[in-house]
């Protein structure tokens, strides 16, 4: 008898495991109804712990950083707050920051990239009325906030500016009879090849790099005064605009390559400026040599160039905000917003970005190696007169595919102009149609 | 709750769980064959054996079965992360077979590398096999040596080795080549010949892809490559998957093995009756090695299908994403993109089975074929 008890309880307790496991998720993933200014509520009086998901960019560096002198410094005034960080890279977030929004639980502050506020925007708590009355919001650079804005509320507050410009040798360019840089999409067509040096089928000197970027196609739209998409939604790859910046990234490509049997630069580490297999590169100072080397005299940092073509056109840098975003989700959204405006302080801004270069996303954090570093103060100038946020790139991760996909074709001599344009329009039309967020 | 705590109530929930399943898996079983009229002895025995293979049996159901069956049922959903799934039937289904370029273009990627690449991994494995079967000095350290890859080939770290071995530019393999070439003149003209070929099959193959055939077109109008043209591997679309398949062909070193345990079993009095018999050793080989080791050959036909069909950190390594040009998007790569980049679980979870499917095909039609030529000794 006992032992038929015994096996009816383990019989049960193993269904109830099951049933516990198996439980229905708390129909998660329709992101509640949001009253436009939601109250803000005070951070709970007993303990809590909120967990913060980065990108993991130094790991050694940034982390102990955190851990050691932010996490400490914030618990004396919040003692209740105990904070947890979860840390990731930019593999794995996408898949990270879905599970959580599937779940309906996970960190409470999540860090996201420039053009992210289109995907969650919805799934993101409004935060105007904690912002509201706090007197450092005025302080963050106008163009920075755009990227954390949904529907009128702020979903965050941006941590990481990161602009994007051209840069050229300088030396280089007098070596091939060039004074000063491109002001025109001709002249950079031509310096390009110019600057380019081909010896026994390879490349031994690149006028220009990258010859293929997604990311600077977008920039060249926006530099002649085209827009990603139409005032009712749909992309704008049909516009003259979209099909003068890939005909010019084509022409470029082949004042580089005259064709494509040509081998490309050999393996190199380091800063490809640096190293004279380059002359002219776009790109963040991620990818330049350190601001603090010598060869920074022989380098000219310019926003780019225009086409007389297009009377609105206007250089245009590209600028990346890194931002943190607190989930609809959190059940300590106060809390998290205490952390938040202790981390997006000026000095903890500053000391976050000076860690690789990059800017505070607030004006007053502009101190220190931004000012002292010649490289970076240029930067900031450039940023400040011809910055565009790259945001509200709509689902992203496909839209990048189908750029990544068509754009060779065409610079390969695949497919013509005509079609590449067609098929990026047609086939990102379909993806927002998929995504509902075109009828 | 402290994550600590939380974390160590789980451990111990999931041993109490593990504990209490498999006791009720062993119960069920006992009473079974208690229904059954088996005696105690074979009831208790019943109960031990079950309890002890439980924690795998409930773990497959939960890990395997469990996933398998919520991938089906996925696939027949439109499940975009974070929203809920919806039924939609066969749409993501029909979808991939009759709308969508990139599946279409990632599945004859896929099917390009498995029959070019195959046949030659096969005998590279073969003719490595066939070396060391010769017991020469030094064997162990060679089969050591050529069985390395198979562990190497898919690290991140040796793939970009490959690139730094495979650029066009400076890479070792092209200046191999160009140092051969100045010692043997003539090669330089076989080096163009096999470029030009090279060339224009891949663009052919691209053209039927993607039913454009002006790659084609310019191909054959550029003729015989300059002197200086090198191969240009990972960099062009018309030489990434010749790229990965020389890779695949490096690291053959699992066929081989297989290949060398199946020459070791050959009767060596067959190959003394054919020397009787005045046979060559091509001969020999022919007529004697290859028929007694088509076992090992459909072996390892079918898992080389099975793998080069799952192709994956090659083109997230070495070729940057699938590139150039989507020239290396294999349809494993693609399943993994759209799941977990474009969080389309249901589609990615159709394109799953579709896979399956597809290699669940071939694998008939190589046992239906093998009745044809893979000997069994112990049929005769």
């Amino acid at each position: 008898m006992a032992r038929r008890i015994w096996l009816l309880l383990s019989i049960v307790g193993v269904l109830a495991v099951l049933v516990a496991a198996c439980r229905p998720t708390p129909a998660p993933t329709t992101p509640p109804p949001q009253p436009t200014q939601p109250p803000a509520q005070p951070p709970a009086a007993e303990k809590v712990t909120i967990r913060v998901m980065v990108v993991d960019y130094i790991p050694d560096k940034t982390d102990k950083w955190l851990e050691e002198e932010v996490v400490p410094a914030f618990q004396k005034d919040h003692p209740n707050i105990n904070v947890e960080f979860v840390y990731v890279n930019w593999g794995t977030l996408d898949e990270t920051i879905a599970g959580y929004f599937a779940a309906n639980e996970g960190a409470d502050i999540l860090n996201l990239g420039s053009e992210y506020v289109a995907e969650y925007g919805d799934r993101l708590a409004p935060l105007g009325a904690y912002f509201k009355d706090w007197p450092d919001w005025q302080q963050f650079l106008p163009g920075t906030l755009d990227t954390v804005m949904w529907e009128g509320e702020p979903r965050g507050l941006p941590w990481l500016t990161a602009p994007r410009a051209y840069m050229c040798r300088t030396d280089i360019l007098a070596e091939v009879g060039w004074t000063k840089v491109p002001q025109t999409f001709d002249e950079m067509v031509k310096l390009a090849g110019d600057a380019t040096i081909i010896k026994d089928g390879a490349l031994q000197r690149q006028g220009f790099t990258p010859l293929e970027d997604w990311q600077e196609y977008l920039s060249l739209i926006w530099t002649l005064g085209g827009t990603t998409y139409k005032a009712d939604g749909t992309p704008n790859f049909d516009s003259p605009e979209a099909r003068a910046a890939l005909e010019f990234m084509y022409n470029r490509r082949r004042a580089v390559l005259p064709n494509e049997g040509i081998a490309g630069l050999p393996e190199t580490t380091g800063a490809l400026l640096a190293s004279d297999l380059v002359a002219c590169q776009w790109g963040n100072l991620w990818g330049a040599p350190v601001t603090s080397d010598p060869i920074w005299q022989k380098i000219e940092l310019f926003p780019g160039f225009t086409d007389p073509d297009f009377p609105n056109s206007k250089p245009v840098v590209q600028v990346f905000n890194d931002w943190l975003a607190i989930p609809a989700y959190s059940k300590h959204i106060p809390e998290a917003v205490e952390f938040l405006k202790f981390l997006g302080s000026a000095q903890n801004l500053n000391t976050y970005n000076s860690h690789f270069g990059s800017f505070p996303s607030r004006k007053d954090a502009w101190f220190g190696y931004v000012e002292q570093d010649a490289v970076m103060k240029k930067m900031g100038e450039l940023m400040g007169q011809y910055g565009v946020g790259f945001a509200d790139i709509r689902e992203t991760a496909q839209f990048r595919d189908i750029l990544m996909a068509e754009m060779p074709l065409y610079f390969t001599d695949a497919q013509s102009l005509d079609t590449t344009l067609q098929n990026i329009q047609s086939k990102y039309i379909q993806v927002l149609k998929d995504a509902g967020r075109l009828p | 709750m402290n994550p600590k705590l939380y974390t160590l109530l789980w451990a111990i929930g999931t041993v109490i769980f593990i504990l209490l399943s498999s006791l009720a898996v062993a119960a069920v079983a006992k009473a079974i064959v208690r229904r059954r009229g088996e005696n105690r002895l074979y009831q208790s025995r019943t109960f031990a054996g079950y309890f002890f293979a439980s924690p795998w049996i409930v773990g497959y159901f939960i890990f395997v079965i469990g996933p398998t069956l919520a991938s089906l049922y996925w696939s027949f959903t439109r499940f975009k992360l974070p929203d809920p799934p919806q039924w939609i039937g066969l749409q993501n289904y029909i979808q991939l077979l009759t709308a969508d370029d990139q599946f279409r273009v990632s599945i004859l990627n896929s099917l390009y590398v498995t029959f070019f690449g195959l046949p030659l991994q096969l005998a590279m494995a073969l003719g490595l096999a066939l070396l060391l079967y010769r017991r020469l000095p030094g064997e162990q350290v060679f089969r050591m040596v050529y069985y390395l890859p198979v562990m190497l080939a898919a690290n991140a770290a040796m793939l970009i080795t490959w690139r730094l071995v495979l650029n066009p530019n400076n890479g070792i393999l092209n200046t191999v080549i160009r140092m051969i070439e100045d010692a043997v003149p003539p090669l330089v003209f076989a080096r163009q010949v096999v470029v030009m070929i090279t060339e224009v099959t891949n663009a052919a193959f691209i053209g039927l892809q993607r039913g454009d055939f002006t790659l084609l077109q310019q191909t054959l109008a550029r003729g015989l490559p300059v002197p200086e043209a090198m191969p240009l591997w990972h960099q062009s679309q018309l030489w990434s998957k010749p790229a990965i398949i020389f890779i695949g062909v490096w690291s053959s070193g699992a066929m081989m093995m297989i290949y060398l345990a199946a020459l070791c079993s050959v009767p060596t009095h067959l190959y003394e009756a054919a020397l009787v018999d005045g046979a060559s050793s091509w001969q020999r080989f022919w007529r004697i090695t290859f028929p007694m080791i088509s076992p090992a050959t459909f072996y390892n036909l079918v898992v080389g299908i099975i793998a080069t069909l799952q192709i994956f950190e090659q083109s997230y390594v070495l070729t940057d994403n699938g590139g150039p040009a989507q020239s290396t998007y294999f349809v494993a790569y693609y399943l993994w993109r759209s799941t977990f980049r474009f969080n389309k679980i249901g589609y990615g979870a159709a394109m799953s089975w579709i896979l399956l499917v597809l290699i669940l095909v071939l694998t008939l039609i190589q046992f239906r074929l093998a009745n044809r030529w893979v000997y069994y000794e112990y049929e005769s």
